[in-house]
């Protein structure tokens, strides 16, 4: 049983800086991603000054209140430049150099309309930024990401507990999962316009997945808004799952009564499932998920780390599995 | 009447020599130097080995089928100079394609386990679980066999017949090759096409050449 205690972050919306006023906050010069990240921790600002400009997305919010209860200090986050230039973002190209080229050549996220519907009470069309107000402003999460192609990085997002947007739309007692999905837009994102998936790519949560305190809709990462490539304006983050969970540039979350067939469950069902737990003693049947690459770590040769259960989440949530058979249901 | 032996271009004198040849088999492998170091490329930054790794097995690839064609081009034009001078390298480019099928392989060593060799067993056991492992460890062992047996002492050795038996497995090795870079990717991987394609169509045309030949001279 989850007990919920009030949250030190919960702002009202008059509390969030206006844009104006951030973008006027001193920069930090240059240094290394530590220090910024440091400080964005200290001060819930990045350094700037050292990034491309990119589109802006979802903008409200900022800066983000830290949220020291996902502040593992044994974690050391991956480097902003790796984590906005080594993605998997199908619809801007099968390479992980692709997006963070091409989605940053006139594909808008701003402005941005996400839709709730199916089994809810409350469905209904909204600005993105409306959203981030109406679910009481972002905090910064630190959440270990295990890709199933096996790395990993650590990523500061910000943005809000999914259960709030849950909450929000306020399901029916019919509604049994969530269903996901993401923009489609083949005029102006490239790989749509490729067989390459069957798109748009959905993804899916099981209702008490989707409630549980780890489950996370991020709108940022390092305290500022969330570049194209990693799926603005806003993207799912299921630290304990696989990366694929993650979808990113939601448009469209449905409450339904039937699980949903994920895209790479549709492409490959042998090797991607719906749960997609992260799990070291179930392989993947090409590669073993025991072990993981520690993306940017490391030096020349790179190092590699033991994958944890559950992506070292297994406290918080294997409850949610208990009885079932993983490797069954992988 | 037999044709004129054509003069041989520029090109083709240019492939008659070893360094030259030599020089075009080691500079894809010292490809990968360039976004590691000189422009910095932060999506090769975030696992170099992996990039060396991916590059390695793909040069060994193209190394490999580039030698698969110099028989059927020799098939089909015996008096071209470039054929002719192709084929005088036909044992160094096999060769350098198991070089560099052996660099792949121990970068996978190194991207798996490190520089640690306690992890040989376990990196070795999910090779030989994992099909898409267990194709590109086969192909790997031939090539290194073929690369063994290439000298001519050892081709006295063996006599002509066997040798040629032997030498006959680096299509399956090629076979195994396709399968392991399709499988090395989560959708197809449209290269594999470009890269194997070409050599399929001018076995095809060796062959149909070979039987209207052998027709021929039956008659």
């Amino acid at each position: 049983m989850l007990i919920r205690s009030p949250k030190s972050w919960e702002l009202p919306e008059s509390a969030a800086t206006p844009e104006a006023d951030y973008a006027q906050r001193p920069r930090s010069d240059a240094g290394p991603a530590r220090r910024d990240f440091l400080k964005t921790l200290g001060l819930g600002l990045a350094a700037t000054s050292l990034l491309p400009p990119a589109l802006r997305a979802a903008t409200a919010g900022f800066p983000a209140k830290v949220n020291r209860a996902y502040r593992d200090p044994e974690l050391k986050p991956t480097p902003y430049e790796l984590i906005t230039s080594y993605n998997n973002f199908y619809e801007f190209g099968t390479d992980k150099s692709d997006p963070v080229e091409a989605a940053n050549k006139g594909w808008k996220t701003e402005p941005w309309t996400v839709e709730l519907a199916g089994l809810c009470r409350n469905p209904a069309k909204i600005d993105v930024n409306d959203l981030i107000a109406k679910v009481g402003g972002l905090e910064q999460r630190v959440y270990r990401f295990r890709c199933v192609e096996a790395w990993s990085m650590v990523i500061p997002w910000d943005g809000f507990p999914l259960a709030k947007l849950v909450a929000l739309a306020d399901p029916t007692e019919d509604a049994k999962y969530v269903k996901f999905t993401t923009v489609l837009d083949p005029k102006n994102i490239p790989g749509q316009r490729t067989g390459t998936l069957d798109w748009p790519y959905v993804e899916g949560l099981r209702l008490d997945e989707a409630r549980h305190d780890l489950a996370f809709i991020a709108t940022g990462i390092y305290g500022r808004a969330i570049p194209n490539q990693n799926g603005a304006p806003l993207r799912l983050v299921v630290p304990w799952k696989y990366g694929f969970k993650g979808i990113k540039s939601i448009v469209k979350v449905e409450f339904v009564a039937k699980q949903p067939r994920n895209t790479w469950n549709v492409m490959a069902a042998r090797e991607y499932g719906f749960f997609a737990n992260v799990n070291p003693k179930v392989d993947h049947p090409r590669w073993s998920q025991a072990s993981e690459r520690v993306i940017g770590a490391g030096g020349a040769l790179g190092r590699r780390q033991r994958t944890l259960m559950f992506n070292g989440y297994e406290k918080e949530v294997a409850a949610l599995y208990q009885g079932m058979d993983l490797a069954k249901f992988y | 009447m037999p044709p004129t032996p054509a003069t041989p271009s520029a090109l083709a004198r240019l492939l008659q020599r070893k360094p030259v040849v030599w020089t075009l088999l080691v500079l894809p492998g010292l490809w990968p130097a360039w976004p590691i170091f000189v422009t910095r490329n932060p999506s090769v930054l975030a696992d170099p080995l992996k990039f060396i790794l991916h590059h390695l097995g793909f040069v060994a690839c193209v190394v490999l089928v580039t030698v698969l064609t110099f028989t059927p081009l020799r098939v089909l034009f015996p008096h071209a100079p470039l054929v002719q001078a192709l084929n005088r390298h036909r044992r160094l480019v096999g060769v350098a394609a198991a070089a560099y099928a052996a660099l792949h392989f121990a970068t996978h060593l190194l991207y798996e386990g490190g520089t640690d060799v306690a992890f040989l067993p376990a990196i070795l056991a999910t090779a030989v679980e994992k099909p898409f492992q267990l194709t590109g460890l086969i192909a790997f062992v031939i090539l290194l066999v073929l690369a063994v047996t290439s000298p001519h002492a050892i081709l006295r050795r063996l006599g002509a017949r066997r040798w040629k038996f032997i030498h006959r497995f680096v299509y399956l090795a090629a076979a195994l090759v396709a399968y392991h870079q399709i499988s090395a990717r989560k959708v197809f991987p449209v290269q594999v096409l470009w890269i194997f394609v070409p050599l399929l169509a001018l076995e095809l045309a060796r062959i149909v050449t070979s039987l209207r030949r052998s027709a021929g001279s039956s008659r």
